[in-house]
């Protein structure tokens, strides 16, 4: 039974069972399950993008255009509920699919046009941010200051909570759920992870892989609608700049969580623990006193030491192997 | 077979941390009662700044600091380089979280922190803000660094006595960060208002923004003197637009005589365009003494101490400084326990002066 969990998704889970203990040493208050909830809501836009994410790397692709469509899909929700006039639920489903319509401009161009993921989402990154300040422009509202106005019920949805569980983690859970089942239950799972492994021999197979890259940017696009949304709600504002700090800390917890960088080995469980992980490693290193400024240094010691970790996993120490029974052979 | 056991040994080791976790949280609650009797030494105010790493807010820091040394309290500074909505509301939960007394905050947003802030005061934390306020009805104090009528009149009294004969036609423009900022916008609206009254044959030929950020602020400064090359003054209540413009003038070889360039921005970030000659005036308050106060405010209040407005606290090294109603700064929403404490002064800098000053 035990053996079937990752060895790794369980070094996660250690770790994050000591950030719970470490922190709570240095302030109790840490362990206060309600805040230990609640902090969900400032790292569930970065859990969110990254389960989809981790879909796109396990192709072998990469995603950092989801920054932007955040602000994109924010200043839609904006845009459409308060000066179009349409119905907030109306906005929020537009915004998520403007999300997915950007993840479709990328993914056509990557899986059909075979350009590179990452010139191709580095354009994207800044077209969609062009496009989210070009439409606060045209609304009349400052790109300082935004849309505000929301009804309570939008603010509900990130800020208020089901039977004491805060909405944040529950939208965590579904997110993650829906990123699961997708991944590791659907045949589209294992096709993600045969393109992956080699895009030609699953081409062969009778895969159409480009149809399964070009889905995959699709999913990627719409998370990262669905995390404007979010962000929105929890803010109560809709600003264009907003998922600009993002960018590392969504590609730390998929690198962190697991998924390889060059595609075909990975999963979403590992995504989640390292999001929380690192969700609690910020609020924890907050409440010992450390200052937020300096946060980020913390974080790139963890990215770099797992990965090293990762690193040595069994095909390097093989490798190790071979090059010291190799040299023993020469010498 | 060992890496079985070495696999039950660590279920079971993470089972015992939850239980001292577990534990903890209980012990956790009964501490929490005994709160409100907290040594004065103890109270911990969180004091945020719009963004790290700008001299205005590390000025204010120091003065925070200072006082809190000098009180005998607590002061922690978090800001994050990225002045974000989302940033904020995350430092705000955080100090909500662990625990602090009080938070003095200057908001980068005057609605997009709401939430949070109601979530702060809902669990007990007093909330002050400084610089740049929020809605008043998520705060007990705004320490402001002047009501409208103040710096307004102040901006346009700085550009007129530098003017051989204030009375004659001119033609002025307006630099500042952007068309929605609250305290800024509210100075200018006065200032135009004041314009009218006392030089009405001052005509204000455009009004740009520079989104508070140093590149674009220098373009615009730029193409202000470029579009209106018979401009006779430019006035910049922004701490970003007003060193741009005086950079963008001395880019053209201008100086204080060709073209009357002043507004709000720190000494520090202005005392060369003084000294070469670039400008001859600007003005600010003391932003250590408002961050001092935000925080003394802020302490003060977390004792247990009732606010009343119209009422005085006695602040140290500062004498005593009047609460007043949120009505001086415009607002509608009045209450007893909400309202203003106004910097009792500000400050003009000119070649004189500002080697004094040291933020």
């Amino acid at each position: 039974m035990l053996k079937k969990i990752p060895k790794w998704n369980l070094v996660l889970f250690v770790i994050i069972v000591l950030e719970i203990l470490v922190f709570g040493m240095m302030n109790p208050r840490f362990w206060n399950t309600s805040i230990l909830l609640n902090s969900f809501n400032d790292f569930v836009p970065i859990a969110i993008i990254g389960f989809f994410l981790t879909l796109v790397v396990i192709t072998g692709g990469i995603d950092i255009s989801g920054v932007s469509i955040i602000g994109l899909s924010s200043v839609v929700t904006g845009l459409l509920s308060q000066t179009a006039g349409l119905n907030i639920w109306a906005a929020v489903v537009c915004a998520v699919l403007t999300g997915g319509l950007c993840g479709l401009l990328n993914g056509v161009l990557i899986a059909y046009a075979r350009v590179q993921a990452m010139v191709i989402t580095l354009g994207g990154m800044l077209l969609y941010s062009g496009i989210a300040i070009v439409l606060v422009g045209l609304s009349g509202v400052s790109t300082y200051e935004g849309f505000t106005g929301f009804p309570e019920s939008f603010g509900q949805m990130a800020n208020g909570e089901i039977l004491g569980l805060p909405n944040a983690v529950i939208i965590f859970f579904i997110l993650f759920l829906i990123a699961y089942i997708l991944l590791h239950r659907t045949r589209f799972g294992r096709y993600l992870y045969l393109t992956g492994i080699n895009q030609n021999t699953a081409e062969y197979a009778g895969i159409n892989t480009k149809r399964v890259m070009m889905t995959a940017y699709v999913l990627s696009g719409l998370s990262a609608g669905v995390a404007g949304v979010v962000l929105t709600s929890y803010l109560g504002s809709a600003r264009s700049d907003y998922g600009a700090e993002y960018l590392m800390p969504i590609l730390t917890v998929v690198v962190l969580g697991g998924t390889l960088i060059t595609g075909g080995k990975g999963g979403v469980v590992g995504t989640a623990l390292a999001s929380i992980l690192l969700g609690f490693m910020q609020i924890g290193l907050q409440m010992a006193g450390v200052a937020t400024q300096y946060i980020g240094l913390a974080t790139g010691v963890l990215l770099i030491v797992s990965v090293a970790f990762l690193g040595i996993n069994p095909d390097f120490r093989l490798n190790v192997k071979r090059i010291i029974t190799h040299k023993q052979n020469g010498g | 077979m060992g890496k079985l056991k070495s696999m039950k040994l660590l279920i079971l080791v993470t089972i015992v941390m939850m239980f001292v976790a577990a534990c903890g949280s209980k012990d956790e609650g009964k501490s929490d009662d005994g709160g409100a009797k907290k040594d004065k030494k103890d109270i911990q105010v969180v004091f945020i700044p719009k963004m790290t790493g700008n001299a205005f807010f590390e000025s204010g820091n120091d003065g925070a600091q200072e006082m809190a040394k000098k009180v005998g309290f607590k002061v922690k500074y978090d800001g994050a380089p990225e002045g974000t909505v989302a940033n904020q509301v995350q430092i705000i939960n955080s100090a909500v979280n662990s625990g602090a007394d009080a938070i003095a905050i200057s908001s980068v947003s005057s609605d997009g922190l709401n939430q949070a802030l109601k979530k702060a005061l809902d669990a007990g934390v007093k909330v002050v803000t400084w610089d740049s306020d929020v809605d008043p009805k998520y705060r007990s104090v705004y320490v402001n660094q002047g009501t409208p009528e103040i710096l307004g009149k102040m901006l346009v009294d700085m550009a007129a006595e530098q003017m051989k004969n204030p009375n004659d036609a001119k033609k002025i423009a307006w630099f500042y960060s952007s068309p929605t900022v609250p305290d800024q916008n509210a100075w200018v609206d006065y200032a135009n208002k004041y314009i009218k009254e006392k030089y009405p044959k001052w005509e204000v030929v455009t009004t740009q923004f520079g989104d508070a950020n140093e590149q674009k602020s220098l373009q615009v400064g730029g193409s202000i003197l470029e579009s209106y090359p018979d401009i006779d003054a430019i006035i910049c209540p922004d701490s970003t637009a007003l060193p741009a413009m005086a950079q963008a003038a001395e880019n053209k070889g201008l100086k204080a005589e060709d073209v009357i360039i002043t507004g709000f921005a720190s000494p520090n970030s202005m005392r060369q365009f003084i000294e070469n000659g670039t400008i001859h005036n600007h003005g600010l308050w003391d932003v250590k003494d408002q961050g001092a106060l935000a925080v003394y405010i802020a302490y003060w209040l977390a004792q247990g101490n009732e606010l009343k407005v119209g009422e005085s606290i006695d602040v140290p090294d500062m004498g005593s400084v009047k609460v007043e109603p949120n009505s001086i700064q415009g607002y509608d929403y009045t209450a007893d326990d909400s309202g203003i404490i106004v910097l009792p002064e500000r400050i003009v800098f000119t070649k004189e002066n500002t080697n004094d000053y040291n933020f």
